[in-house]
């Protein structure tokens, strides 16, 4: 931890909410890079944003520096997505549709190559291709796809992540093995 | 180790999360299993695929959950002008509530500002109102009077019984407003972007983005570079994109991809040194992209050396 995010901690604790603001403004872009990935669905990440930092903002006092504020952070944030996607299992769901800079966009559309255009082979490939990877991390458990997020996208260490999830490194390396087995299996021969 | 136990590895080896030996290992292994050297290509492809998914975040919508937790935490009511602004801002702009007593101003309130703001103050004197007409500072104030004490010793005094002597430190709250292209305006807000408060330098060097034609200006965004604050570095870097080309630029964003930075800072470091090739930038990135940790930096990285028609590490 910085002394600069320490400073800000200790003045919003003491209730200086410019203190608080700044503290939010240095962390907040990774939780909704996280929360948006991961639900892809801008009014979840919204929500997941939104609890978590008022979490953190009626918590804050209760910290007491025994560890970093991000992993601090991250243990609320990781339990309110982990709610969500366990949620989303029981009702099988999944927004198609995401909000990107260029407006909504269907999110097999979202990661179509540039090149693609070019090549209708390659842009059947590709669309098969995006198909099965959302239908494996679809098959993933919360869990599986969470220490997935954060190792891929967010690229935490395994240990972080395992004090994050309340777990060992070793749990988690078991849960980023698991997940890649099953992606691989998936995508069979398209890797 | 048996391929059952590689294949286990294989996916941390590509994350970077086993030992030294373990890679060894693995390598070892590799080197002699065509069939392990498939899954560990089948693992390159599949990360590769998956980078490709990854979604950024619109930035209207950081800013609309900025506004609903600020407005959230002030009791549920909105606020009454959101401006996800910092306390660096709404100082700038408070001062144009204090307009109206620019009139009562005359020549002793720009000395107090003097004392009040120091240094960069003293630079101000010509630009003070009354002192040039015309000039681009349109006020100075001290509102309300405000004085803020601070002792330093108590003691009793030694010429008469009963009475004491205190020293104190007197700083007095002053209001400047000016135009951001000002010069004297631009030294105070680089003065703020070495303050404490990571507000006030955030603040400072959103206002100065467009200003760094000016040496001093330059000179700050590049040590804000090394700012402990991502938002601060950010800022900068936008604001030295025009300046790409510059080598002592290019000399500071080559080393913040040394450094242990940000991955969003590092990727806006790269995109920047990707305008313009040069032999040094591209070594430099051929030997980092073999050991950078994180995959977006890594792929943006290779991105840029395909675009400076470079390969992709060296041989």
């Amino acid at each position: 931890m910085t002394p600069q995010v320490d400073g800000l901690i200790r003045a919003a604790q003491a209730g200086d909410q410019d203190a608080f603001e700044q503290l939010v403004r240095t962390y907040d872009q990774s939780v909704l890079r996280l929360a948006m990935n991961l639900l892809r669905s801008p009014e979840d990440a919204r929500d997941v944003y939104q609890e978590a930092f008022l979490r953190v903002y009626r918590n804050l006092h209760a910290f007491r520096f025994d560890c970093s504020f991000h992993t601090w952070l991250y243990r609320i944030v990781t339990n309110i997505c982990l709610d969500q996607l366990r949620k989303r299992k029981v009702r099988k769901e999944e927004p198609a549709m995401v909000e990107t800079s260029e407006g909504p966009l269907d999110r097999m559309e979202s990661f179509e190559e540039d090149s693609a255009h070019a090549d209708p082979e390659r842009s059947f490939w590709n669309r098969e291709l995006k198909h099965r990877i959302e239908e494996a991390l679809q098959d993933l458990t919360p869990r599986e796809r969470m220490v997935f997020e954060l190792r891929h996208y967010q690229g935490l260490r395994l240990r972080n992540i395992g004090e994050m999830l309340g777990t060992t490194e070793e749990a988690a390396k078991n849960c980023l093995f698991r997940a890649t087995q099953k992606m691989r299996a998936v995508l069979g021969e398209f890797t | 180790m048996s391929c059952e136990e590689i294949a286990k590895l294989i996916p941390l080896y590509h994350y970077g999360e086993l030992s030294p030996e373990e890679e060894e290992h693995v390598d070892e292994h590799t080197h002699l299993c065509a069939a392990c050297t498939r899954v560990m290509e089948q693992q390159r492809t599949l990360a590769a695929a998956l980078d490709r998914r990854a979604l950024e975040v619109p930035s209207h919508l950081l800013e609309d959950c900025r506004a609903d937790l600020m407005a959230a935490v002030q009791g549920g009511a909105p606020r009454a002008v959101h401006t996800g602004k910092g306390p660096w801002t709404l100082f700038i702009e408070a001062m144009a509530h204090t307009f109206g007593s620019l009139n009562r101003l005359s020549q002793p309130i720009g000395a107090v500002a003097l004392v009040a703001i120091g240094f960069f103050a003293a630079k101000l004197t010509n630009g003070l109102p009354g002192s040039v007409p015309g000039a681009n500072l349109a006020s100075i104030t001290n509102p309300g009077g405000e004085v803020y004490s601070t002792v330093r010793s108590v003691q009793p005094d030694p010429e008469s019984a009963g009475r004491v002597v205190i020293s104190y430190d007197e700083t007095r709250r002053c209001l400047l407003k000016g135009r951001i292209n000002d010069s004297n305006i631009q030294k105070l807000l680089v003065a703020g972007m070495y303050e404490d408060n990571p507000a006030v330098r955030g603040e400072s060097v959103r206002m100065l983005k467009n200003q760094c034609s000016s040496g001093e200006v330059k000179e700050t965004f590049l040590n804000a570079l090394t700012d402990p604050n991502p938002d601060v570095q950010m800022n900068a870097l936008e604001g030295l994109k025009p300046l790409a080309g510059d080598p002592q630029v290019r000399h500071v964003l080559g080393q913040v991809l040394r450094m242990p930075a940000n991955d969003a800072v590092k990727m806006q470091a790269i995109e920047l040194l990707a305008a313009h090739r040069d032999e040094t930038i591209v070594g430099l990135m051929q030997a980092l992209v073999q050991r950078e940790q994180s995959n977006s930096v890594r792929l943006k990285m290779e991105k840029a050396l395909r675009e400076m028609n470079a390969s992709i590490g060296t041989f």
